[in-house]
C-alpha cells in the first residue's frame, strides 16, 4: 500500500482486514453558519487537505545523483516528463477520461437557440450517469469497485459518487471549483481504498497528477469549450479563474525549488530555469509553457477563452506574477487561497457529499483549531454591511499548512469564510441571490444532485436555455 | 472642494480618460447626485427622442464604445436601465462618468437601478473589491452605495414615434435587399450595426410570411382614436380630454431593470413605494430589479432565488392596464444584444458586448425617435372606457418604433499595462 503508518502526511489507506461500513454520500453542509465551521474542522477536510498536500510535494522538483558519475541533478516533472512512470492503474484512470471525452462525439452542441450554455451537454452528462457503472468496471479493479460488497453498499457507490459531480452541472451548465473538488475527492476514495501502489518519494501521487489530473483538467477544457459551460461561482474579473484551482497549485509547484524530501519543502525561491512569473503576460512564454507546467496550462486556457488585457481580465493572477519571492512563495499562496477561496466558501462546498471515506465527523487533532474560530468577530456576510472596513479576508490555512513547512505549531487560526452562506454564481448566469438560502425547499427534484451552487429553478425551467424567447428580428451578426 | 462647473468637467475629463478621481470629489459628487436623484420620483418620466441601454457592469471602455455608436452625452438622450457595476474591471470609472453626466446634464441622462446597484451584491460581485483595491478603502465604496439608494426604479418613455425614420445608411453586405420592406411603408424596427450600416428592417404590419418575425397576433392597428374618458400620462390614471392624431399614436413604454411584480399590478404602485432602502429581499422593489420573463403561464420562481419569473400573459395584461405598448428591460444576457418576446410587448436590452472578456455576444442599445408628427405635442396614451370588461383578447397599442444599435467590444490595442498591485494576504 502506498500509505504506511510511518508516511503521516499522506492519505491513510483503509485496512481491509478491518471491518469497514461504506454508507451512500450526503450533503451535509446546509448551513452556513454552522455546518461550514464543521467542516473546516472534519475529518473530511483533514483528508481533502491531506491528500492536496501530499501531491503538491510531488510535485516539487527533486534534488537526485546522476546514475554515472553521481553527479547531483535536478529532476522536473513536467507534463510530458518521461521520467515518471505510469503504472498501469494510473494509465486505466487516464484511459477514462478518454473515454468520456470520446462521449463528446456523441453529444454533439445543440444548434439552436440558446442563451449561452449548450443543452447538449445534459446528454452528455446525463450518458455518462447511465454508463458510469459500465466504465468504473472497465478502468477500475473489481477488487477496489467490491470492497464492502458483504454489506449493504459497496465501495463502488462512494466513488461513483464523487465521479458524478466531478464534470459540472448539467442542470446550469456550469463549471466551477466544487465540481474539480470532487474529482479530487474520487481520487482520495481511490487512496483510501488502496487502488494505487506503493511509490517512492512521491513517484505515485506525481503520476496521479501528471497521468490524470491533468487529462482531467483537458476533458474539462474541452467540455466547457463544447458545451459554452458557464463559470460556476465566479466574480468576473475578480477571481482567480473563471473554473479551475488545482492546475495553479501544482503548477506553482512544478516551478519551485527542487527538494532531496517533502519535509524541505522552501517557503521561497524558484527553480532556476522556471520563467519568471511575470511571464503570464507574454503570449509566446505561454505558448511554450503551457506543454510543460499545470501553472501555464490554466493560463493558457484564459488567453484561449478570453479576449483583452491579461492584466484586465485577471487580475488577481496579474498581481500574483508580481510575486518577487519566486514560486514556491506563490505555491505556499495558492494552497492558502485554496482554503480561504474554495473549501471555505458555502456555494463551492455546500454540495460536496460526505461518505465514509470523508467523513462528517469532527477531528480530534483538529479541536483546538477550531476553539479559535473567529466567527463572533467576522461580520457574515449574509448581514448587509453598511460599514465594511477591511477585507474580510483572513486567509489562514489551519496548522495542515505549518505542517508541511516544517513548523509544526499547534496554535493557529482558522479563517471563518469571509463571505457568508451566499456567493452566487457565474457571470453569464444570471446573477443569484446572496440571501436565497440553499433553496432545496423550492426547488423541484434535481435530476442531476451535483456540487455547486444551488440554484432555484421554477417551473419549465429543465430546458431554460432552449427556445426560450419568441423570435424576434434577427439582429447582431447575422 | 465643491465639484461643480468647471471641476465638474475636469471629473468628467478625468473620468473619459479612465482615471478615477480623488476620493474627496467622489465624496462630493455622489453627495450631489443624491440632491438630484431624491427629486426624481420612483418612475422617471422621459420624453422621447431617447436612448435606452442595458447592463453595463464595469466595461467601460465598451461603454465608450457604446457613446461612440449611439452618440455623446449631451448630445444624445440617454437612459441607462441599472447595472453599472460588478464584474467588469473599470466598475468605478463607469459608474462615476455615469454620474458625472448626470450631475453635469441632469435632463440628458436618466439613471435606474439595477440589482447590482446594492450593497450586498457588490460585496459579492467584485465592486467593493474593486473600490478597495483602486482606493485602499471602503470609503468610495460607501459613498457610492449611498447613491444606489437614491436611484429611480424604472421610468416611463412617451412621446415616441410609432415609426422610425429610416436611417440613411448603406446595406450591410449580409441583408438581403429582397427582404426589405416597401420605403412608404411604416417602419417599425432597424438593426444597425456599430458602423451604422442597415442590418435589419421591418415594416409595421408587414405580413408574418413576408418577414423573418413571425407573430401569433393580429397586427396591431390604431386603435385607441374612440373617445376616451381618461387621458392621461400612462400609468397615471390621470384624466383629460385631449385626443391626438390616430397616425402616429403608441402606449407609453416602461423601462425597469428587472422586470415586473406579482405585487404591482399598475404603475401608480410603483410611485408609492418608499425606494431609499438597500434593495430589499424581497417585495414589490426587488421583483423590479430581479424578475424575468419566461416561457410560462403565470408566475414563476425564479432561479435566482429573488424575483420572479413571468409569462407572456403578465405581460400583456400589465401592458394593458397600464396603457404601455412595450416593456423594455435589462437583466439578462443576450447574445444578440437585444431580444424581443412575447410578440414584442418585451424586450431585453444587454449592453455588455463579450461579456466578461468571454462570453462572445455583442451588446445593443434601443433608440425610440420622438414623434413628430403632431409638432410636439404628445398624445399620451390612454385607457379605454369599459376596457377592463373586454375580453383580454384586446387589441394592442402599437409599440414605437425601434432602432436597435449592436455593438461588439471595443478594440484592446489602446490599452497600457499597469503597475502590479500589492498581492492579497495570501501571498504575503
Amino acid at each position: 500500500m502506498a500509505s504506511t503508518s510511518t508516511a503521516p502526511r499522506t492519505l491513510k489507506v483503509l485496512d481491509r482486514n478491518a471491518p469497514h461500513e461504506f454508507v451512500v454520500p450526503v450533503k451535509r453542509i446546509n448551513d452556513a453558519r454552522t455546518d461550514l465551521p464543521f467542516f473546516l474542522a472534519s475529518k473530511a477536510y483533514s483528508d481533502i487537505v491531506t491528500f492536496i498536500f501530499q501531491l503538491n510535494a510531488a510535485m516539487f522538483p527533486r534534488k537526485g545523483r546522476k546514475a554515472d558519475d553521481g553527479r547531483e541533478e535536478i529532476k522536473e516533472w513536467d507534463l510530458s516528463n518521461p521520467d515518471v512512470p505510469f503504472p498501469k492503474v494510473i494509465q486505466r484512470l487516464a484511459g477514462m477520461i478518454e473515454r468520456l471525452r470520446q462521449m463528446i462525439e456523441e453529444a454533439p452542441p445543440d444548434p439552436g437557440p440558446r442563451r449561452f450554455g449548450n443543452i447538449s451537454f445534459r446528454k452528455w452528462h446525463d450518458m455518462v450517469t447511465e454508463r458510469l457503472p459500465e466504465i468504473l468496471k472497465g478502468f477500475i479493479d473489481q477488487d477496489v469497485l467490491s470492497i464492502g460488497a458483504e454489506g449493504p453498499v459497496r465501495a463502488e457507490v462512494e466513488l461513483m459518487a464523487y465521479l458524478t459531480g466531478s464534470f459540472g452541472s448539467p442542470q446550469r451548465l456550469d463549471y466551477g471549483t466544487g465540481h474539480e473538488l470532487n474529482f479530487l475527492a474520487f481520487l482520495g476514495c481511490l487512496w483510501k481504498l488502496g487502488a494505487f501502489p506503493d511509490g517512492e518519494d512521491g513517484s505515485i501521487e506525481r503520476a496521479i497528477v501528471l497521468g490524470v489530473i491533468e487529462p482531467y483538467l483537458e476533458l474539462v477544457r474541452r467540455l466547457i469549450l463544447t458545451y459554452s459551460l458557464e463559470p460556476a461561482g465566479s466574480h468576473g474579473v475578480w477571481g482567480l479563474d473563471d473554473h479551475s484551482f488545482l492546475p495553479y497549485i501544482f503548477g506553482s509547484a512544478q516551478y519551485s525549488p527542487a527538494i532531496s524530501s517533502p519535509d524541505q519543502i522552501p517557503l521561497e525561491g524558484s527553480l532556476p530555469n522556471a520563467p519568471a512569473p511575470g511571464e503570464v503576460v507574454k503570449a509566446n512564454t505561454v505558448e511554450r509553457e503551457r506543454r510543460r507546467n499545470m501553472y501555464f496550462g490554466g493560463i493558457g486556457f484564459i488567453y484561449d477563452v478570453k479576449k483583452g488585457p491579461f492584466w484586465e481580465h485577471s487580475p488577481t493572477l496579474y498581481d500574483i506574477s508580481g510575486v518577487k519571492a519566486g514560486w514556491a512563495k506563490i505555491n505556499r499562496g495558492m494552497l492558502k487561497m485554496y482554503h480561504g477561496e474554495v473549501l471555505s466558501r458555502f456555494p463551492v462546498v455546500q454540495h460536496f457529499p460526505m461518505g465514509s471515506l470523508f467523513v462528517w465527523e469532527r477531528d480530534p487533532e483538529a479541536a483546538e483549531v477550531t476553539s479559535t474560530i473567529h466567527i463572533s468577530s467576522q461580520p457574515p456576510r449574509a448581514q448587509v454591511p453598511t460599514a465594511v472596513s477591511q477585507p474580510q479576508r483572513q486567509p489562514q490555512l489551519r496548522n495542515r499548512l505549518n505542517e508541511t513547512v516544517s513548523t509544526p505549531t499547534s496554535k493557529s487560526t482558522l479563517a471563518y469564510p469571509t463571505q457568508g452562506p451566499n456567493v452566487p454564481s457565474g457571470p453569464n448566469q444570471p446573477t443569484r441571490a446572496p440571501w436565497a438560502r440553499g433553496g432545496d425547499a423550492a426547488q423541484p427534484p434535481l435530476h442531476h444532485p451535483g456540487p455547486g451552487q444551488d440554484r432555484l429553478r421554477g417551473p419549465l425551467s429543465q430546458t431554460p436555455d432552449n427556445g426560450r424567447m419568441a423570435a424576434g428580428p434577427p439582429s447582431g451578426r447575422s | 472642494m465643491s465639484i461643480g462647473g468647471s471641476d465638474l468637467d475636469k471629473a468628467i475629463a478625468q473620468l473619459r480618460a479612465c482615471r478615477p478621481i480623488p476620493e474627496n470629489q467622489v465624496r462630493e459628487l455622489c453627495y450631489k447626485a443624491r440632491e438630484l436623484l431624491i427629486e426624481e420620483g420612483n418612475v422617471v418620466g422621459v420624453n422621447a427622442p431617447v436612448t435606452i441601454c442595458g447592463d453595463i457592469h464595469g466595461q467601460f471602455h465598451d461603454l465608450m464604445e457604446l457613446f461612440r455608436v449611439g452618440g455623446d452625452v449631451p448630445d444624445t438622450n440617454y437612459l441607462f436601465m441599472g447595472d453599472f457595476v460588478d464584474r467588469g474591471f473599470y466598475s468605478l470609472e463607469s459608474f462615476l462618468l455615469l454620474l458625472c453626466l448626470k450631475v453635469r446634464y441632469p435632463d440628458r441622462l436618466t439613471l435606474i437601478r439595477g440589482n447590482h446597484e446594492s450593497r450586498q451584491i457588490t460585496t459579492v460581485y467584485g465592486f467593493y473589491d474593486e473600490c478597495l483595491r483602486k482606493y485602499g478603502s471602503a470609503n468610495v465604496w460607501r459613498y457610492c452605495c449611498d447613491v444606489f439608494d437614491y436611484l429611480a426604479l424604472g421610468a416611463l418613455v412617451t412621446g415616441a414615434s410609432t415609426s422610425l425614420t429610416p436611417t440613411d445608411g448603406p446595406l450591410s453586405d449580409t441583408l438581403n435587399a429582397d427582404t426589405l420592406p416597401d420605403p412608404d411603408a411604416e417602419l417599425e424596427i432597424e438593426t444597425l450595426s456599430s458602423t451604422g450600416e442597415i442590418m435589419y428592417r421591418y415594416a409595421r404590419n408587414s405580413s408574418p410570411q413576408a418577414s423573418s418575425q413571425p407573430t401569433s397576433n393580429p397586427p396591431s392597428s390604431p386603435n385607441a382614436s374612440t373617445t376616451p374618458s381618461r387621458v392621461g400620462a400612462a400609468g397615471t390614471g390621470a384624466t383629460s380630454s385631449a385626443n391626438g392624431s390616430t397616425h402616429n399614436e403608441g402606449g407609453a413604454v416602461l423601462c425597469v431593470h428587472g422586470g415586473l411584480s406579482p405585487l404591482i399590478d399598475k404603475i401608480d404602485k410603483i410611485r408609492l413605494l418608499d425606494r431609499k432602502q438597500e434593495v430589499p429581499h424581497e417585495g414589490a422593489m426587488c421583483d423590479l430589479l430581479w424578475s424575468d420573463p419566461d416561457e410560462i403561464d403565470g408566475w414563476g420562481l425564479s432561479p435566482r432565488g429573488a424575483g420572479f419569473l413571468f409569462g407572456a400573459d403578465i405581460v400583456k395584461h400589465f401592458n394593458h392596464q397600464n396603457d404601455l405598448s412595450l416593456i423594455a428591460r435589462a437583466h439578462q444576457l443576450v447574445m444578440e444584444g437585444f431580444k424581443e418576446m412575447f410578440d414584442n410587448t418585451i424586450v431585453t436590452v444587454w449592453s455588455a458586448p463579450n461579456y466578461c472578456y468571454r462570453c462572445g455576444n455583442v451588446a445593443a442599445i434601443l433608440e425610440l425617435d420622438e414623434d413628430g408628427s403632431n409638432e410636439g405635442y404628445v398624445r399620451r396614451s390612454n385607457g379605454d372606457a369599459g376596457r377592463l370588461k373586454a375580453p383580454l383578447v384586446q387589441k394592442r397599442l402599437e409599440g414605437p418604433g425601434r432602432r436597435y444599435r449592436v455593438f461588439e467590444a471595443a478594440p484592446q490595442d489602446s490599452r497600457g499595462m499597469p503597475a502590479k498591485k500589492p498581492v492579497a494576504d495570501y501571498f504575503l
